[in-house]
This record gives structure tokens, C-alpha cells and sequence, in this order.
């Protein structure tokens, strides 16, 4: 009774109802007038521009590249011209270097010809070398190229693939899933011979088993094995999605050796597969548009550099929508403009009517029922870390609460039945104790 | 086009303090119609009375910004005191034991969410203290004739005077104490159906626990301290009714006499004045059940689940403090 269990404690069941799902087919969306692209990555890379003001460039080629390390290049996601090189408003008010590329309207957008990768006649360093070169950047929470690095050094015994999705409603992993199975199967093999892993989980959730279930069971045969978790949030953050599995197959792999595995997500695999395979570049992503706001929600392959202002029209923008969300309704962070550029990485949005944002009373004082504690998956106190948070004791949440493991997936905010703002309480304490960025990524045992 | 900013998340479960307080009287309606019809009017105004000194007192001690869940909250305690009170108790104790609740049990200790004890308890323990002699004469038949039509005198007793006629069971103690601690030789079936002498809420065991199990159904209390609570009295009355028969009572005749069901179901579950977690839950259930069990059957009180849940909920900030729930660390890393 008093030991740890191997087991995914906590995170919350999230009803269909109030989470309408966006439809699970893949639209090609229209070019903007104009595209924007940051001179940045996440985590904090820079890029160097490598065109001119003026230069017409064909769709696919290279605008900028690392100024030092190894950072995924940006390439023209059309047939356009370079306008501009300058600075614009980012989405949180700040200001960011970007280059303004016009598409040429009228323009085919064929993809000039290129050589592809064949996986079986290349090395490992070369496909993590084309990965990089063809701009690949995986998620935020992914590390898609420290582990790639990593796995030249030290191969990765397993490969574990995240097919759930990490935050609602987007149902991305789902939608790649459905209409992406050549490039996934693709993406697969290149993946295991470049970490060098033998052989490969799938993790989905119940719904879209029979779909994961045809991948590994059409063409040739792939050392992949498929599991399906019924429904939970938060099981598909990477942090937790080992444990989750541990628990539920226990004779499939140990908890160490899954929290050790690489786990990347099935949009980026498909990614690798369609690009690396036809000596592509990546000119756009598959982003989630969903929200009530919204008249023809879905799933859309964005060129990237869209202002989001375009895409979400595209998807049928009503004029009575009240906030948009960037990411997801649990964990993203809602917006304060339109007028930003979709750059790789941004992968969901939904848009709200005022009816769809939850009522925000006054917190009252905590009545310490301890719901909280029940749906926190890192394990922690979340009551006491608020309490502690309300009279800045930012030290002691640390120290003896260990305020670093939050993953600030706000199952206690969103069970606090006193409406008590904690995710954000911690974000303000995660900032005052200077360690903001510092997201606890790391598997959970 | 203004856009709203929010911070994560932008969902809610739904379900507020106001909900919790209200599933609260939802599962106390059974029983509360159960003591109507058999304690009648005497009944009736104990439990009215209860609840608007409670409401009234709450206003008083309330601060700004919980005015409604102050409110929502002194509904279910002014309900639980009366029930767990005797019937025929005069009005203004029953009125001055709300007040208590509100004020001592709460609004002093911080108001909502502050209590240290369940404030309907303090407002019971009180009473009990101050009026030991109505608290133990104020009893009533149930189903008794007339029931619906006359007060009985003692309630409408003056304040600080004694009732005209005296306390309708004058030897209330001798024949409580048999209905309650050996069961009298009472049938079970009387003790957990309500057909005895009791608190007016206290009676119906099996009411009590149909409102608690609704409770645990929404998951509106920890289903595991009521557990825990009967399991521990069940699993000790069933050890020492082997050893002694005659003087200890049977575990299901200790389970429906008294005022274990209420207390077990509804007064340790309160969420301000119970452990956050569930190891702790299960620990505060069985250390109540254990006291309970002692003080009942070897102390010189004839009920001892009130003082029971009292030392229990003095423990909480301890249990709280040994069952902390431990953190998951990186893998390789080790718990702190």
C-alpha cells in the first residue's frame, strides 16, 4: 500500500462532448499572399539567412541555415520571391528576425526533381545529416535531433512512437495515422537504421488500434509491435507515456528500458518518411485547426510561414470567436493576435466563442479535498504547492516539493472544484526561481 | 475582433464547492424525510431551526467573495446538526448550536476550507458539553401518536429555563444507553430500519448509508474513510464479541446503533478536516474506527463517535504530513 506502483497514477478522463474532435482527413491548404519565417528554432537556435532581398527562389530551396551547431535549415515553402528581411511582431509581443517570401500566384508549386534517400543503401549519419538538411524540427517536447546525435554515439536499443496525442482536441498522431501509413512505414525504416534500434513500439490509443494494427501488417514486414491504452490524459506526454505502457504490457519491455527509448511522435516520423524518401524539403506541416469557432475544422498541410489570421479564415473563421488557443485546450497558451506566422512547431490551434471559454471566478479558498493530489500524474502535491505559491515561498515548493518534476499538464486546475488558478501559480513560480523553460521532459519511473 | 486571454487549462471538470455542498444535502434528503415522518414536527423544527441559525451565522462570519459558498456550505451543516441532535431538544440550544458551528467550528479557524474540525461536530460537542442533562432526556418514540401534530414542550422552552414539563424521557439516559451499546436485545433489523430511540437522523442506519453511497457514486466524499471507519469497528466488535458476548455487541448491531453511521458517512469525510490523500484516507478511517470502538466500549460515555472524530481530525495535519504523496524523479534517479 505505502510502495510506488509501477503504474500511471492520476491524469483525468476527458468526455467527448465537451471536446469536439476535429474530422480526421488531411486538406491541402491554399497559399498566402504572403509567408513570414522566423530566423529562429525552438529552443533558441538561430538561423542565418542565405538569399538576398529580391531573389527568386524555387519551392524547396534553401533561405537560411545554422549560424553555429547543427539546427535544421529553412527552406522557400513555394515558388516565390524573398521580399523581406526584417523583424515582426511575434505572437507574444515580442519582436523576431523573419524573411517575408511571396508565393508567385498562378505558380505550379511542383517540387524541382531531387534524389531520395534509399534506406538501405545509406549509413545512419547520413540519414541524421539529411534529416537536418531537409529542416525536419520535430515537436517541442520531441528532441527529435538530440536523439538522432545521441543515437550515433550509442544506438538506441528500442524506438518507441507516441500515437497519442499530447494535449486536445488536435488528433494529429490520428490523422497521419489514417492517411500517412506509406510514409510512416517509410519514416519507420529510416528511423531505426539511423538510431540504430532494433526494434519499435506504437503506442495509440483504443480508437485507432485497427488502423496502427494495418500498418505493421501491410507490404513488408516491419519489427514493430502495436499497443493501444484506453483513453487518458495525459498519457501521451513523453514524460509519461513509458510508464503508461510498463503498466498496461509489462512483458513487452521494462519500464527503464522504454524510458530510455527515443519517442517521437507519428507526424514527425511521416515527416522523415515523405521528405527524406523524395529529396524534399519541408515546406509544410500538417496542423490541427479545431474549436467550435471554426466552420470547417480539421486537418490541414499548412505551407509553413501562413499567418494564422489566413489558415484559421481558410478553415471558415466565424466573427463571433473569442480566443484562440495555440496548442491544446489542457496545456496551450491562448493568444493575443491573429497576426503571427505558423512557423514548424505549431502544430494546433483552436478557436472559441465566448460560450466555449470556461467561466473564470474568483478562486476561492482551497477546501483541501485532495482532488488534485488524485489526478496529478508526476506524483506531486499540488494543494500544498499552491498554498506554498500564494505566500511566494518559491524556494520550499522546490525544495520540498519538488516543483521541477511538473509537467504543467493542468489536470489539478481543471479538478480544483475552488477554481484555483494552480498551472499558473507554478509557471510563476518556475519564473521567479529562474528556471522557466526548464519543462520536466524527462521520462517519469 | 478582441481576444480573451486565458491560461491553461482552458477545460474545467465542472464540478465546484457549491456542487459538493449541494450532492451533500441531495444524500441527506432520504434520511432527513425518514426522521420527519418519525420524529414529526418535533423533527421538523429541530432540523428548520438548525439550518437557518447556521445560514444566519454564516452571513455573519462570512468574508467578501465566498459569499455563495459560505452559504452553500452552512446548508449541509445546519442539516447535519440537526440530525444529530436529539428531537425534542429545545429550539434555542438547537439554534445556539449552529451559531457555535459557524462561528467556532469555522469562521474563526479561517472560514471556508479552514476548519480543523467538522463544524457541525463542534456545534454537537458543545451542546453536549453545556446541556449534558437535555442532551440526554430530549429523546423521543419514534413513530410516536401525535407526532404530527403537537411540539413536544421541551422544544418550545424558554432560553436558559428549564422546559415546564421536564425532558420527555426523564431516564433517557439509562434507556439510550441500552438501545445504543449492547442493543438491548433489540432486533437488528429495528436498529438499522430506525425503529428506536435516537438522534432525529441518527436512526436509520441503512438511509445513512444509501446517502453516503450516493456521495461516494459522484465522488463527492473519499468512499475509502467510511471504509476504513466501519471496517475497523466491524473487524474489532467481531473480536471482542467472540471473546465477551455478553458485554461487547455484535459487529452489525455496532455498525446500525448510534451515531456511527452518520458520523463515519458524513461528519469524517468532511474534505477540510480530512487527509488529501488516500493513503491517509484509509489511515484517518481506521484510526477513528479504533477509537471509537475504545471509547464506546471501555469509556464511561454512552456514545463515543463524536470524541472519536474529534481526536481524529486533530490528527490530520500529521497523517497528511506521513502520507505526502512522493514524487515520480527521472528514471535512474533515486526518491528523495
Amino acid at each position: 500500500m505505502f510502495a510506488s506502483r509501477p503504474g500511471l497514477s492520476g491524469g483525468i478522463r476527458l468526455s467527448g462532448e465537451a471536446l469536439p474532435r476535429p474530422p480526421l482527413a488531411i486538406r491541402q491548404m491554399s497559399y498566402a499572399p504572403l509567408l513570414s519565417l522566423p530566423l529562429g528554432r525552438p529552443g533558441g537556435a538561430r538561423l542565418l539567412p542565405v538569399v538576398r532581398e529580391g531573389a527568386e527562389l524555387r519551392r524547396g530551396d534553401l533561405l537560411a541555415r545554422a549560424a553555429d551547431g547543427c539546427a535544421p535549415a529553412l527552406h522557400a515553402p513555394a515558388t516565390g520571391s524573398v521580399l523581406r528581411i526584417g523583424e515582426q511582431a511575434d505572437a507574444n509581443g515580442g519582436r523576431v528576425a523573419v524573411i517575408q517570401f511571396a508565393p508567385f500566384p498562378g505558380g505550379t508549386q511542383e517540387y524541382p526533381a531531387a534524389p531520395g534517400l534509399d534506406v538501405e543503401a545509406s549509413e545512419a549519419a547520413q540519414i541524421v545529416a539529411a534529416i537536418g538538411a531537409a529542416g525536419i524540427c520535430g515537436s517541442a517536447t520531441e528532441e527529435l535531433h538530440a536523439h538522432l546525435w545521441q543515437a550515433l554515439e550509442r544506438p538506441a536499443s528500442m524506438l518507441l512512437l507516441n500515437g497519442i496525442e499530447a494535449d486536445p482536441p488536435s488528433r494529429r498522431q490520428a490523422a497521419v495515422l489514417h492517411s500517412q501509413a506509406v510514409e510512416l512505414r517509410l519514416g519507420l525504416r529510416f528511423l531505426l537504421k539511423a538510431l540504430g534500434a532494433r526494434r519499435a513500439l506504437l503506442a495509440v490509443e483504443e480508437g485507432d488500434a485497427a488502423a496502427a494494427v494495418l500498418l505493421s501488417a501491410e507490404g513488408e514486414s516491419l519489427p514493430l509491435s502495436v499497443h493501444s491504452l484506453p483513453p487518458r490524459y495525459p498519457q501521451g506526454h513523453p514524460s509519461l507515456l513509458p510508464r503508461a505502457l510498463a503498466a498496461s504490457f509489462p512483458d513487452v519491455a521494462s519500464l527503464a528500458e522504454l524510458a530510455g527509448a527515443p519517442c517521437l511522435e507519428l507526424a514527425t516520423v511521416a515527416e522523415i518518411g515523405l521528405l527524406l524518401a523524395s529529396g524534399r524539403k519541408l515546406t509544410d506541416q500538417v496542423v490541427a485547426l479545431a474549436g467550435p469557432a471554426l466552420r470547417e475544422p480539421g486537418h490541414y498541410r499548412v505551407p509553413l510561414g501562413t499567418p494564422l489570421r489566413f489558415a484559421l479564415t481558410e478553415a471558415g473563421l466565424d466573427a463571433d470567436v473569442a480566443g484562440v488557443v495555440h496548442g491544446g485546450l489542457m496545456r496551450g497558451e491562448a493568444l493575443a493576435t491573429l497576426d503571427t506566422p505558423i512557423a514548424p512547431g505549431m502544430t494546433a490551434f483552436v478557436a472559441l466563442r465566448a460560450g466555449d471559454l470556461p467561466a473564470q471566478p474568483p478562486p476561492l479558498p482551497c477546501i483541501r479535498c485532495g482532488d488534485c493530489i488524485e489526478a496529478c500524474p508526476a506524483q506531486l502535491h499540488p494543494a500544498q504547492l499552491g498554498l506554498l505559491a500564494g505566500k511566494a515561498e518559491w524556494r520550499a515548493m522546490q525544495e520540498q516539493f519538488h516543483l521541477d518534476r511538473c509537467i504543467e499538464c493542468g489536470c489539478c486546475a481543471h479538478v480544483c472544484p475552488s477554481r484555483i488558478p494552480l498551472v499558473q501559480a507554478f509557471r510563476v513560480a518556475k519564473a521567479a526561481l529562474g528556471r522557466l523553460p526548464a519543462r520536466s521532459l524527462e521520462p517519469l519511473a | 475582433m478582441t481576444l480573451r486571454l486565458s491560461s491553461a487549462p482552458h477545460l474545467h471538470a465542472g464540478r465546484s464547492v457549491s456542487w459538493r455542498m449541494l450532492q451533500m444535502v441531495i444524500a441527506l434528503l432520504p434520511v432527513t424525510v425518514f426522521a420527519v415522518a418519525a420524529f414529526g414536527l418535533a423533527a421538523l423544527a429541530t432540523l428548520l431551526t438548525a439550518i437557518v441559525a447556521c445560514l444566519l451565522a454564516a452571513r455573519l462570519g462570512r468574508r467578501s467573495g465566498e459569499v455563495q459558498a459560505e452559504e452553500a456550505s452552512a446548508l449541509p451543516t445546519g442539516l447535519l446538526l440537526g440530525l444529530s441532535l436529539p428531537p425534542a431538544l429545545p429550539l434555542w440550544m438547537v439554534a445556539l448550536g449552529g451559531v457555535v458551528a459557524m462561528l467556532l467550528g469555522r469562521a474563526l479557524f479561517g472560514g471556508l476550507g479552514g476548519q480543523v474540525f467538522p463544524p457541525a461536530l463542534v456545534g454537537r460537542i458543545v451542546l453536549q458539553a453545556a446541556f449534558p442533562l437535555a442532551m440526554t432526556q430530549a429523546w423521543l418514540e419514534p413513530f410516536a401518536a401525535g407526532r404530527a401534530t403537537a411540539l413536544p414542550a421541551s422544544s418550545l422552552a424558554l432560553p436558559l429555563m428549564a422546559p415546564a414539563g421536564g425532558y420527555p424521557i426523564a431516564d433517557g439516559a439509562a434507556s439510550l444507553a441500552a438501545s445504543r451499546l449492547d442493543g438491548g436485545g433489540l432486533p437488528l433489523g429495528d436498529l438499522w430500519l430506525g425503529q428506536v430511540v435516537g438522534a432525529t437522523g441518527e436512526t436509520s442506519a441503512l438511509l445513512l448509508l444509501l446517502g453516503a453511497l450516493y456521495l461516494a457514486w459522484v465522488r463527492a466524499i473519499d468512499w475509502r474513510i467510511p471504509c476504513s471507519l466501519l471496517g475497523t469497528v466491524a473487524l474489532l466488535h467481531l473480536l471482542l464479541h467472540g471473546l465477551d458476548p455478553a458485554r461487547h455487541p455484535g459487529a452489525l448491531a455496532a455498525l446500525g446503533s448510534g451515531g456511527l453511521m452518520l458520523g463515519a458517512c458524513f461528519l469524517a469525510t468532511d474534505p477540510s478536516s480530512s487527509p488529501m490523500t488516500r493513503r491517509g484516507a484509509w489511515l484517518h478511517g481506521a484510526l477513528i474506527g479504533g477509537l471509537v470502538v475504545l471509547l464506546r466500549q471501555f469509556g464511561g460515555e454512552p456514545e463515543g463517535v463524536l470524541y472519536a472524530i474529534l481526536l481524529g481530525c486533530a490528527l490530520v495535519p500529521h497523517i497528511d504530513r506521513w502520507t505526502c504523496p512522493r514524487p515520480l524523479m527521472p528514471s535512474g534517479r533515486a526518491h528523495p
